[in-house]
């Protein structure tokens, strides 16, 4: 039972830890968005989200799809897992 | 002052405690000592990090989702300076065969200001790109710092 308790803390944790990670990239493309002045959209499944900047109509539109969202998370846990793994394997008690 | 010394781990506290309480007592209160204690406080957390394979994978962890979110920064600002290769801009599309990730679509400027001349002298004078380079070389030199805090952190000690 506490291995399993022990099991489920970590998913929440990592998921926790990916969820932040997420959201922090989002305000950072937002900020990257208003320094370069885009016109950002950002597709999450049937629904946009639209920055948009009328007082400059010749600039970009970017656009990040579902794939392009969902590549993103997977990314950001695949490089969390196996940077925790190759510590695993690695780790040797300090002397 | 004594109140940042909570922040040091228990076994720090119950070792050393009595003897950094007294010494606190002798240093000024300013905030290069504040900083020294917080710092303090960091390296001895690190040490229980260290000691200890699944706290060390938890902190890899957190250090590898850190280095993944710049990663796609950087890689949005390379996107963004890859489409502005040319005046005007170039529509580029990121896609893996039948899925697409991101595009960047520049509009159809017909009435634009630039002539020629203009276009040729963009060409040699990118000043577009300058905050995108801009962000670039903060987001680089970000990476670097987070890529080494951990040399550096074992090394200080």
């Amino acid at each position: 039972m506490r291995r399993l308790s022990a099991a489920v803390s970590l998913v929440l944790l990592s998921l926790l830890a990916v969820a932040v990670a997420q959201a922090s990239l989002v305000a950072l493309i937002l900020l990257f968005s208003a320094v370069l002045k885009l016109n950002l959209t950002i597709e999450l499944g049937l629904h946009y989200l639209h920055l948009s900047l009328p007082a400059a109509p010749y600039r970009p539109e970017v656009a990040v799809y579902n794939a392009g969202s969902i590549a993103s998370v997977v990314f950001t846990a695949a490089g969390g897992a196996v940077a925790a793994t190759w510590k695993f394997r690695r780790w040797r008690a300090p002397r | 002052m004594k109140g940042l010394l909570r922040l040091y781990p228990r076994w720090w506290r119950e070792r050393y405690g009595r003897e950094m309480e007294v010494l606190v007592d002798e240093l000024p209160s300013r905030t290069g000592v504040a900083l020294d204690l917080l710092l303090g406080a960091a390296m001895a957390y690190a040490f229980v990090i260290r000691e200890n394979r699944i706290l060390s994978a938890a902190g890899a962890y957190l250090h590898g989702v850190c280095v993944a979110v710049l990663l796609q920064a950087i890689g949005f600002v390379l996107l963004i300076l890859y489409s502005e290769r040319w005046p005007g801009g170039v529509n580029t599309d990121v896609a893996l065969g039948p899925f697409h990730f991101a595009a960047v679509m520049w509009p159809i400027d017909f009435f634009g200001p630039r002539s020629l001349t203009q276009a040729q002298v963009t060409r040699w004078l990118p000043l577009d790109w300058l905050p995108a380079i801009g962000l670039l070389v903060v987001l680089v030199a970000t990476l670097v710092v987070v890529m080494t805090a951990p040399r550096l952190l074992r090394t200080s000690r």
